[in-house]
């Protein structure tokens, strides 16, 4: 059994509470290289953080995709079960959602960052996180200094609409509806929720994660380049009916001010879970983009001419669309 | 046979790669010191992975702490294994069991081997057995033909489709079967399936002596169990709709793992099984 292969390696990250396993995708440099060992990368390195997802690999093994293709490009990248997922270690919190949506994965991840800084001698790392992942990857970056950057794959920023308590006048009798005086108490009580509907028009709605969007602010706000993907709207055309939707995207951007650094995509063609395969390759389109704006490797041109034998006007495009990648 | 439990700190769990034609598979290796048997586990149809793996770890595990050695491992073009999905085939995945089981088998010291298959891995691990390897075989919800496995989980795709994908999107399972029929691909979570792979699968099959309705050779043995697992052993077989990490499978590894005793104690003739 052999722990190293030519593009990857199998890690293990130890501490107190138990060992995360992991797979290292290594970059073009470093696999060309065999005397090379992972000091040499000092670059930024990627790492993507389980969603829901029982295994580092994702859905339809995305992320293996992914990593393989940003390792490719010359970003070291790193995929990791955290602890109660895949193969690392632990058992997964009774609450799983509840404790990935109040943080429960952001010391853990923050440490794992600086555990992969100072083996690989990374100069920082970007998270990638879809789903429940992107809840994760915010809390780690809020906790990790180490954290240059984030890909939110789909984030979300409400929690559960837990079972609430029958209105007052659900309670009471069904005469409400029916009865003179309950007519006039209906009509005042729609009136008075349109008005407030109003008046708060742009504020989230009563089940969002605060506390995310607290620390989303934090870290969106100080200039961390962020990334975020979304899949296309795929409300059935034929559907009628559905409420409107808090636009939770729009108010995270406005929320991040104006030094912020938050670019918003659309993953083209891809499904809920990001797996598909349009789905995943503009996934890997956009955020190749985006780190080349971000985050260029010194040597990138050459080694995308030389390795991956892409052509001039690939080049030339990405210079192109580069400044789209920075500002929105 | 003693199978008395092994301190959590004993234990370890080395993952690696193992070299095949074209590809590494990713392969976990429970190790166990001074083990009483081994186990090679065969994991079912790449759709069913994700869904599958946390249970079939803690199964692993489970093994592990009482003495058995076990190895698990994802098949060519799956998970953590290199090697593109739609340029394998069920052969290439045969021929990874056939791999690992030699493999084990030169492992020392000599113990007993079992090897136990979920879903199209039952086929397969039953189809090495069949071949004379192993002490004893135990399956999980196994398939008549690795094309049951592939028809069940595209119905549960087409169904999941019919809640996420837009109406012109929208396919019914007949209707990937119809593509898959006429020469096409199809995608289903994340996997693109050939029409060779659906065409084959219908070859692949278990063999008569330990399918379910014909276990009579292997029955006076007591070598192979088979059970059908229901949905109270989701996620680990479908309907798997969520992902329930938590959900406690222990009665169905206690229930196993009685049996597990019983037939190693059975096959290493009553004595300790290192004795085999």
């Amino acid at each position: 059994m052999l722990e190293v292969i030519e593009t990857r390696e199998l890690i293990e990250l130890h501490d107190v509470e138990g060992i995360v396993r992991g797979t290292y995708h290594k970059t073009h440099a470093v696999t060309l290289d065999s005397q090379s060992n992972q000091s040499k990368e000092h670059r930024v390195g990627i790492l993507f953080v389980n969603s829901m997802s029982p295994t580092r690999a994702a859905n339809g093994d995305a992320a293996v995709y992914l990593a393989d293709s940003f390792a490719e490009r010359g970003y070291p990248s790193f995929r990791i079960d955290l602890p109660g997922f895949g193969d690392s270690d632990g058992d997964p919190a009774p609450d799983l959602h509840s404790f990935v949506n109040l943080g429960g994965y952001g010391a853990i991840t923050s440490a794992k960052i600086g555990q992969l800084v100072a083996r690989f001698n990374l100069t920082g790392v970007i998270i990638v996180g879809q789903c429940a992942g992107a809840v994760s990857a915010i809390h780690a970056a809020a906790a990790s200094k180490e954290c240059k950057g984030l890909v939110l794959m789909g984030p979300y920023f409400h929690l559960p609409q837990g079972k609430t308590p029958a209105k007052p006048r659900e309670q009471v009798n069904p005469w409400y509806a029916t009865g003179r005086f309950g007519k006039i108490w209906v009509s005042a009580s729609t009136l008075h929720k349109k008005i407030r509907s109003f008046l708060h028009k742009n504020s989230p709605p009563q089940n969002a994660n605060f506390a995310l969007l607290r620390l989303w602010k934090q870290v969106a706000s100080k200039g961390l380049p962020i990334l975020v993907l979304s899949v296309p709207d795929r409300k059935a055309s034929g559907v009628k009916g559905k409420a409107v939707e808090f636009d939770y995207l729009k108010y995270a951007r406005e929320l991040a001010g104006r030094k912020s650094r938050v670019v918003a995509k659309v993953a083209d063609g891809a499904n809920q879970s990001f797996s598909n395969r349009p789905g995943r390759e503009s996934v890997r389109h956009h955020v190749e983009l985006w780190l080349n704006a971000c985050f260029p490797v010194k040597d990138q041109l050459q080694q995308k001419m030389s390795a991956l034998q892409v052509g001039r006007s690939e080049v030339e495009h990405q210079r192109e669309t580069r400044e789209d990648y920075l500002y929105q | 046979m003693q199978t008395a439990s092994q301190g959590v700190g004993e234990l370890s769990e080395k993952a690696g790669y193992f070299p095949v034609p074209d590809a590494h598979l990713y392969t976990v290796l429970h190790q166990v010191t001074d083990p009483v048997a081994r186990v090679l586990l065969v994991g079912p149809f790449a759709s069913e992975r994700h869904f599958s793996y946390r249970p079939w770890v803690r199964w692993a595990r489970y093994l592990a702490a009482r003495r058995i050695e076990v190895l698990r491992f994802d098949y060519r073009g799956v998970g953590e294994s290199t090697g593109l999905f739609e340029d394998m085939s069920f052969d290439h995945w045969q021929e990874d069991v056939q791999t690992l089981t030699d493999w084990i088998l030169t492992r020392s010291p000599k113990v007993p081997l079992m090897l136990h298959g979920l879903e199209l891995g039952a086929i397969l691990a039953a189809r090495i057995f069949d071949s004379g390897l192993g002490d004893a075989l135990l399956l999980w919800s196994a398939p008549a033909n690795a094309n049951q496995a592939l028809r069940s989980s595209l119905v549960q795709w087409a169904g999941l489709g019919q809640l996420t994908e837009s109406p012109e999107n929208r396919r019914t399972a007949t209707q990937y079967i119809g593509e898959l029929e006429g020469g096409a691909s199809i995608e289903v979570q994340g996997y693109q399936w050939t029409s060779r792979l659906w065409r084959d699968s219908f070859e692949v099959v278990l063999p008569d002596a330990v399918s379910p309705t014909n276990l009579s050779h292997w029955a006076s043995t007591k070598r192979v169990r088979s059970v059908n697992l229901g949905k109270d052993a989701a996620p680990l077989v479908k309907p798997h709709l969520i992902y329930d990490e938590g959900k406690d499978l222990s009665w169905l590894y206690e229930q196993n793992f009685a049996w597990v005793e019983g037939v190693l104690t059975l096959v290493s003739g009553g004595n300790d099984a290192r004795s085999y």
